[in-house]
């Protein structure tokens, strides 16, 4: 038995028992026991590493091996899970079960999208990677299901995607069987990039669909925000830290593996003008900057993450797209950071609902005086999402910059950048409105959250700072993904990059800033007077008398000169196409059912017989 | 350099950027002062002021997040100073780069809008509402001079960018080899600087000084601090990026300062611009200005 196989064996158990007994007291110490040592497992285990079992499918051998680039994605995989039933252990999950919700259900679809991600990862032929990637549609439907009536609406409105996105990648499959011979990935590298340039195209687009929904990427993203948003509070952090990145996986697999991107440089539709390179770079920067600036006008902080969680994913495609070792370093670094902030954020989130029983920006604030702790998460996280020093997201982001900056991108550049100022004014909404502000009446008697959630909170926002400060830590295993996807591996150091271009040191950046806010705290209580606490109602408001039945909070219009001047650009337009291809879709299975079951069902089946028997004659 | 001279440097260049920034307060105050036919203040006023307000009686808090608003608004630029090279120092600018420089300025105003908004006052919400917008307004096109200029020097890093321009005098200056880039440049500090027509975020009559209206004290102290350090640091990263940067410091000095009057002096003859004109106004010229001078560098 390999270690690969003891992985599997164990998540195979996990998500068993999680069915089984997920309700119970121990499960989630005992879950959270298992997925520590399979990370332990996966961190230690020599690559690449094959499974000791497989079989034949159709006379093709149908086996799994984890590579460095699999293995990146499923420690962020486990760990997410981690974070995810540590804070169900408690209180969360508690009242989640006295809600009449099913624990055991949560627990083993969150363990089955673990065992899913891994099959998935791990494929070592595309048969393989169908199974990971149906396994891991259907298990992220049973998790996005799990949030009664709205989140079921929400996963149903999944569906067809999912299975648009199955046909297509399946399409894609017997395509590349039929001009291959092979669906082995290790053989497939070598032929795919010698077919010509229409197969190439055809097998992108048809591949590309089916990833791209996963991802979520422009325009067939509209799926994403309410299933992911409307789950459960663990099952939300975990999709919008890892699930949706399958969709990445696949791209990364396609696009530099099998297509390779000199020769996606090739496929150009106007005379060389414009590549299939550059289609998918800008639609990664329109998938930065559309998302990011449709969670602005959010009201709910768990759409509002979830819209971001669309928005960054444009930011690892680009830099994987961009293909240098700086850009690709960032792009898959960025997978990793955006991971550890985002499931806090989204933690923090469902923290203050466990508190308060809402998300929505408009009826929240002040309640950084009331839950401490899980403010300082939300801050972290939010400067981690906005990409600012000290937190992580500043150094993945930096690196796809610098990319863009050596590669000579101005206006992609220029898209990035407009997606981190639009989330710095999203998230700043974000934390205004739940932490800032004038603390309600009916909020006053609120608690800190529970230490059950607050731990994994603040265990992944300490991850998120650590690898700012250090990134060298995570960036050890993205070169490992850089070298198993054949891109140039980019040199680090701990603190980041030397470089005599342009270095990145966030051990000495970080460090002066803190030493910045010691002198600037140095100055503020040692130089000044003593201050004295007010009351929040007594401040000044320009002869108006501010008091507690006054609604100060408000969401709806933020910014609200920002929005006379893009108001008018949202128009809806994805929403539109998303209903008019329903209904087209809806009006040709009705004319076809008109034709087969009312205007001439004896001809269509008589039709139907004869070509059933002439393609079995024919055989 | 050994160790003992780096944290040297790093403890005197935010002390120089701070007696700099104090001066350029003071020339701003007389420029005003002059257009409108006042005396103005004397020499030594700014740092009066600073004095004061940090030894005031009536110190008003609302909260712990309040003050680290103020800390980190200091804190930040304090860090900031350090990333960038004057005469004689370099500090950690070899380590950071213009980039990460741009972003670490981002702090003090992250820090700012987390002060303001636990004061729970609708006026200083407002006014954070639309600072931010005026950020949204004057980075974008900020950034693409940052890109302009990393691209025509081949680095992003500012001790280059300065050997570059000082290599062949002022012939070689970036506002020389640049020149369009160096007015979008001009014009994007400008309305970083937000000062008049840009100051629609403050609006004294209107919300009351917005983020300033729950300040008091140490705290408008601090902010008085801050701005000191905000003047220097606009003015040295401009004149680092197209003025040669500093040779020494007496031409180094003169520089700054001359850059600083250019808005300055335009500044107090403007009546303002409404949040939504800010942004059509700065995504409009400097943006355009901008992408035409990087399209001139690349080509």
């Amino acid at each position: 038995m390999t270690s690969l196989d003891l992985l599997l064996i164990l998540s195979g158990l996990t998500t068993l028992a999680g069915f089984a007994f997920g309700n119970h007291r121990a499960y989630p110490w005992l879950a959270g026991i298992v997925l520590t040592a399979q990370i332990v497992i996966l961190a230690s285990m020599p690559l690449p590493m094959a499974a000791g079992f497989g079989f034949e499918m159709f006379g093709h051998p149908v086996g799994w091996q984890m590579d460095g680039f699999g293995r990146f994605f499923a420690l962020i995989t486990l760990g997410a899970a981690l974070a995810s039933v540590a804070y169900t252990g408690g209180e969360w999950g508690e009242r989640y079960a006295a809600g009449g919700k099913n624990l055991r259900w949560l627990h083993g679809a969150l363990a089955g999208n673990v065992l899913a991600m891994l099959l998935l990862l791990a494929s070592g032929d595309l048969i393989a990677f169908f199974i990971g990637w149906e396994l891991t549609s259907w298990a992220g439907f049973l998790l996005m299901a799990q949030g009664g009536e709205r989140a079921l609406r929400a996963a149903m409105r999944y569906v067809p995607y999912a299975m648009a996105g199955a046909m297509a990648v399946l399409g894609g499959l017997v395509l590349s069987l039929t001009w291959t011979g092979t669906l082995d990935l290790s053989q497939l590298v070598m032929l795919v990039p010698g077919l010509a340039n229409w197969k190439l195209a055809l097998l992108l687009a048809l591949f590309g669909t089916g990833f791209a929904i996963k991802m979520g990427l422009l325009p067939v993203h509209l799926w994403q925000t309410p299933a992911y948003a409307e789950a459960p509070g663990a099952a939300t952090a975990f999709l919008g830290a890892i699930s949706s990145r399958m969709g990445l996986f696949g791209f990364g697999l396609l696009l530099v593996k099998l297509i390779t991107l000199t020769r996606l440089a090739d496929l150009s539709f106007i005379d060389g003008l414009f590549s299939a390179r550059d289609l998918i770079e800008w639609v990664a920067a329109l998938t930065i900057v559309l998302p990011t600036f449709t969670a602005l006008k959010q009201n709910d902080a768990r759409y509002l993450l979830a819209w971001h969680g669309i928005g960054q994913s444009g930011y690892m495609l680009l830099g994987l797209v961009i293909g240098d070792a700086t850009g690709s370093a960032g792009g898959l670094l960025h997978v990793f950071n955006h991971a550890t902030y985002q499931a806090a954020l989204v933690l923090s989130v469902f923290a203050v609902m466990h508190r308060t029983g809402t998300a929505d920006l408009n009826s929240m604030g002040g309640l950084v005086t009331r839950m401490p702790l899980t403010f300082l998460v939300m801050l972290l996280g939010i400067i981690g999402l906005a990409g600012l020093p000290p937190m992580n997201g500043f150094v993945s982001k930096w690196l796809i910059y610098r990319s863009l900056m050596i590669e000579g991108r101005p206006l992609l550049f220029l898209m990035t950048v407009l997606g981190t100022l639009g989330t710095i004014l999203s998230v700043y909404k974000l934390i205004h409105n739940t932490f800032l502000g004038q603390l309600r009446a009916e909020h006053e008697q609120i608690r800190e959250a529970p230490w059950s959630m607050l731990v994994p909170m603040l265990a992944l926002v300490a991850l998120a700072f650590v690898t700012g400060v250090a990134p060298g830590l995570a960036l050890n295993y993205v070169n490992e993904a850089q070298a198993a996807l054949g891109l140039p591996v980019m040199a680090h150091t701990l603190g980041g990059v030397e470089s005599p271009r342009g270095s990145l040191d966030m051990l000495w950046i970080v460090g002066v800033l803190f030493a910045g806010f010691g002198i600037g705290a140095l100055l503020f209580y040692g130089a000044g007077g003593r201050s004295k606490r007010i009351h929040q109602l007594d401040n000044y408001a320009g002869g108006h008398f501010l008091s507690a039945d006054v609604r100060y909070q408000y969401s709806d219009h933020f910014y609200a000169g920002l929005m006379h001047r893009i108001g008018p650009l949202y128009r809806g337009s994805f929403t539109q196409m998303e209903a008019a291809l329903a209904s087209a879709n809806d009006l040709l299975a009705s004319l076809m059912q008109a034709w087969y079951r009312q205007a001439v069902p004896a001809l269509t089946l008589l039709i139907a017989t004869v070509l059933g028997l002439a393609w079995m004659i024919w055989r | 350099m050994n160790m003992i001279e780096l944290l040297t440097e790093l403890a005197v260049m935010p002390l120089i950027a701070f007696t700099i920034g104090l001066f350029m307060v003071l020339m701003m105050r007389k420029i005003a002062a002059k257009i409108q036919r006042r005396v103005g203040p004397p020499l030594l006023q700014p740092l009066y002021d600073i004095v004061k307000l940090y030894a005031k009686k009536t110190q008003n808090s609302h909260g712990l997040v309040h003050d680290i608003g103020i800390i980190m608004a200091v804190g930040g630029y304090i860090a900031a100073e350090t990333m960038l090279p004057v005469p004689g120092m370099n500090g950690i600018a070899a380590k950071s780069g213009l980039l990460a420089l741009a972003y670490v300025i981002m702090i003090p105003s992250l820090g700012l809008a987390l002060g303001v908004g636990q004061c729970a006052n609708p006026n200083g919400s407002i006014g954070i509402a639309r600072a931010l917008t005026a950020m949204l307004a004057y980075d974008v096109p900020f950034v693409i001079i940052i890109f302009g200029a990393s691209w025509f020097y081949g680095s992003n890093n500012l001790i280059d960018i300065v050997a570059h321009q000082q290599a062949g005098g002022i012939a070689t200056w970036g506002a020389a080899k640049m020149p369009v880039l160096a007015i979008a440049a001009l014009f994007s500090m400008y309305a970083m600087l937000g000062k008049q027509p840009f100051e629609i975020y403050v609006a004294p009559a209107e919300i009351a000084t917005g983020p300033m209206v729950e300040m008091g004290g140490k705290y408008l102290g601090g902010l008085f601090v801050m701005q000191c350090f905000q003047l220097f640091t606009a003015s040295a990263i401009y004149v680092t990026m197209f003025l040669g940067g500093g040779e020494n410091w007496p031409f180094f000095l003169v520089k700054l300062f001359a850059i600083i009057a250019i808005p300055m002096s335009m500044a107090f003859v403007f009546p303002r611009y409404r949040t939504e004109d800010v942004l059509a106004v700065v995504w409009r010229w400097p943006v355009l200005l901008g992408l035409a001078g990087v399209w001139l560098v690349m080509h």
